[in-house]
């Protein structure tokens, strides 16, 4: 092990050597050696070129073709080739006059409120009754993630059984409680279908809500709990004027996330709805997969890709600016 | 009553409680378990029975069968893609945290909107991109692509974490002689083992429950995960519950054994995930 390590150790010095070649005399110091600021720079390149080669291949590379894709005319046809007949704006102006196109987007705007919205209030109500002391809260702490690992595509088909017209788990108990009189068919139904891809999409996404908010809440200083018991606020004002203030910038962060991670939702829908009954749960990634995946249109999905990207990309500046203090970190970096 | 009553009652409503909501947020799972081992003629009954109703080990039998193959090869997509980040993630962690580098800025910003790049978008791309390249169907292709969901998230994480090592650690070890590479290798990648873990285990299981790439740089023939067997036989048999259900149970095994075995590696790497954002 040790040989294999210090084999790699020369290898990586050789490298510094032959990057110390291309560089010329200008980056040697007197006796033909590196000096150690400049030896260190061109490690941490190294360090970097894996990382670098790898985002430029899968993100940027993937995002400038998608460009062009949406520029293009695509057809069943030039599936196989790297280029199209240049289309000029006919993809975007297809999309933007498309009902089903316009519909989707109406869906993931309706999907993502929906989802924020429950995925917030329960786990927000979750964490703050976890962190009452009370027997069974670290085992119940721990299982509560179990959602969240579960995979998305697997998340899709258990609840595709659970709320099957015959027989199905969610028609059980609503027969049962009486609250229905004959099962409801929640997959086929246009209302239901957006509905129930909802509440899927809550289930899974409440981990996460919860584990953050929790650990906001454990941030908080006992002193200042206490104090706002001394003042005499009771729990609905110690909340909002006190809990809620504090952990503001961890809400902050955790809607922002969650709306990225939600606007982005695919295998779930999938496996769920398949995007219908008649389109109804289609959302912008589900049509865009349809667009170019299923109707061979490639340059029409990569058109509505880009709208999902810049849409998703809106919240970029704010996530940038909530990250400032890791950012400008970077910059004074040891020395 | 009492304050110590009160405080009392408090706390068994507040038990009450969070039983109650573990109920509801582990009852599809309980429901997926108890399905695996009851038999199709029940499944397709009117009724739902929320207890055992006559077990039958059938279904695991039949998905054994017919499923081990893709077990296997959603183990080498995971544990590919969990390498992919080791090797990507932890020395670029470690350059962006500890080098100064004009393009750290730069970088670290390129990482935080790459997170927030939806997948769709991608696998629109690769698809094509590796038509051209000959990479579709394959092992590399697939992981290369899932590596879209571990990598900046691992270097984030990891970088968040280097931070916190003591510049002189290095510094001792450079003037014992120890080049920048034997340095990374021998003294930090040991002291940042359980961030190293934690990126691993996030690595593997977005791997492990990829769908999107499967479904679009895979065909289905040579290379075909248990997600994508799991879509592609519940649209071929949406009748047979009970064998699907069972494959749900493999495919929720790895997340299992990781929630017991890494779950101080899964919380911290949960919230994490923001802390560094």
């Amino acid at each position: 092990m040790a040989g294999v390590r210090a084999a790699t150790g020369v290898g990586a010095d050789a490298d510094i050597a032959r990057q110390n070649d291309e560089l010329g005399p200008s980056a040697r110091s007197g006796r033909g050696q590196l000096t150690a600021g400049r030896r260190r720079q061109l490690a941490g390149w190294l360090f970097l070129a894996p990382a670098i080669l790898y985002l430029l291949f899968a993100f940027a590379l993937p995002i400038a073709y998608n460009v062009m894709l949406s520029f293009e005319e695509s057809s069943p046809e030039t599936i196989a080739s790297f280029t199209a007949p240049f289309a000029g704006l006919a993809n975007y102006r297809f999309i933007l006059s498309d009902p089903t196109t316009q519909s989707a987007i109406i869906h993931t705007f309706e999907f993502t409120a929906g989802s924020l919205i429950g995925q917030f209030i329960i786990g927000f109500t979750l964490a703050l009754l976890f962190s009452l002391r009370f027997p069974g809260r670290t085992i119940g702490r721990s299982l509560i993630i179990v959602p969240w690992l579960v995979p998305l595509l697997v998340t899709g088909v258990i609840f595709k059984f659970l709320f099957q017209l015959e027989g199905g788990a969610v028609n059980q108990i609503l027969l049962d409680i009486g609250l229905a009189h004959h099962p409801i068919d929640w997959l086929e139904t246009p209302q239901l279908g957006l509905l129930t891809i909802l509440i899927a999409n809550i289930w899974l996404g409440v981990p996460f809500f919860f584990l953050l908010l929790y650990s906001g809440l454990q941030d908080i200083p006992i002193e200042v709990k206490e104090a706002a018991v001394m003042d005499g606020a009771g729990p609905w004002q110690r909340l909002r004027l006190v809990i809620v203030p504090i952990i503001l910038p961890v809400i902050e962060v955790t809607v922002l996330l969650g709306f990225v991670f939600t606007v982005k939702v695919f295998d779930l829908v999938v496996a769920l709805t398949g995007g219908g009954p008649a389109n109804a749960t289609q959302l912008i990634t589900t049509w865009s997969y349809n667009l170019s995946f299923q109707q061979f249109i490639f340059g029409e999905g990569a058109a509505l890709n880009n709208v999902l990207l810049v849409l998703a990309l809106i919240c970029a500046p704010v996530y940038l600016w909530l990250s400032r203090d890791s950012l400008r970190r970077s910059t004074g970096a040891a020395r | 009553m009492t304050r110590l009553e009160r405080s009392r009652t408090l706390r068994l409503l507040c038990t009450v409680g969070a039983m109650a909501s573990l109920v509801v947020v582990l009852f599809p799972v309980y429901a997926v378990v108890v399905a695996s081992f009851e038999t199709t003629l029940t499944l397709l009954g009117n009724t739902y029975y929320f207890l055992p109703h006559a077990a039958t080990l059938q279904n695991y039998q039949v998905v054994l069968q017919a499923q081990a193959g893709h077990l296997l090869t959603s183990l080498i997509v995971g544990v590919g893609t969990a390498v992919l980040a080791l090797v990507v993630a932890v020395p670029a962690a470690y350059a962006l945290a500890k080098y100064p580098l004009r393009v750290t800025v730069v970088l670290v910003s390129a990482l935080l909107v790459a997170q927030i790049v939806p997948s769709i978008v991608i696998a629109t791309s690769l698809f094509k991109v590796f038509h051209w390249i000959h990479l579709l169907n394959s092992y590399p292709g697939l992981i290369l692509a899932d590596g879209t969901y571990a990598i900046p998230f691992a270097i984030l994480v990891l970088r968040a974490f280097f931070f916190s090592l003591p510049n002189e650690v290095m510094q001792a070890a450079r003037v014992d002689g120890a080049t920048e590479w034997q340095t990374f290798l021998r003294i930090v990648v040991p002291l940042g083992r359980s961030a190293v873990i934690t990126v691993m285990v996030f690595a593997f299981l977005n791997g492990w429950g990829d769908f999107i790439f499967a479904l679009t740089v895979l065909n289905g023939t040579t290379v075909e995960p248990i997600t994508l067997a799991i879509y592609t036989y519940l649209g071929n048999f949406t009748q047979d519950w009970g064998a699907v259900m069972a494959s749900v149970v493999f495919a929720i095994v790895p997340a299992a054994v990781m929630l017991v075995v890494a779950q101080r590696y899964i919380a911290s790497g949960l919230t994490a995930g923001s802390v560094v954002g």
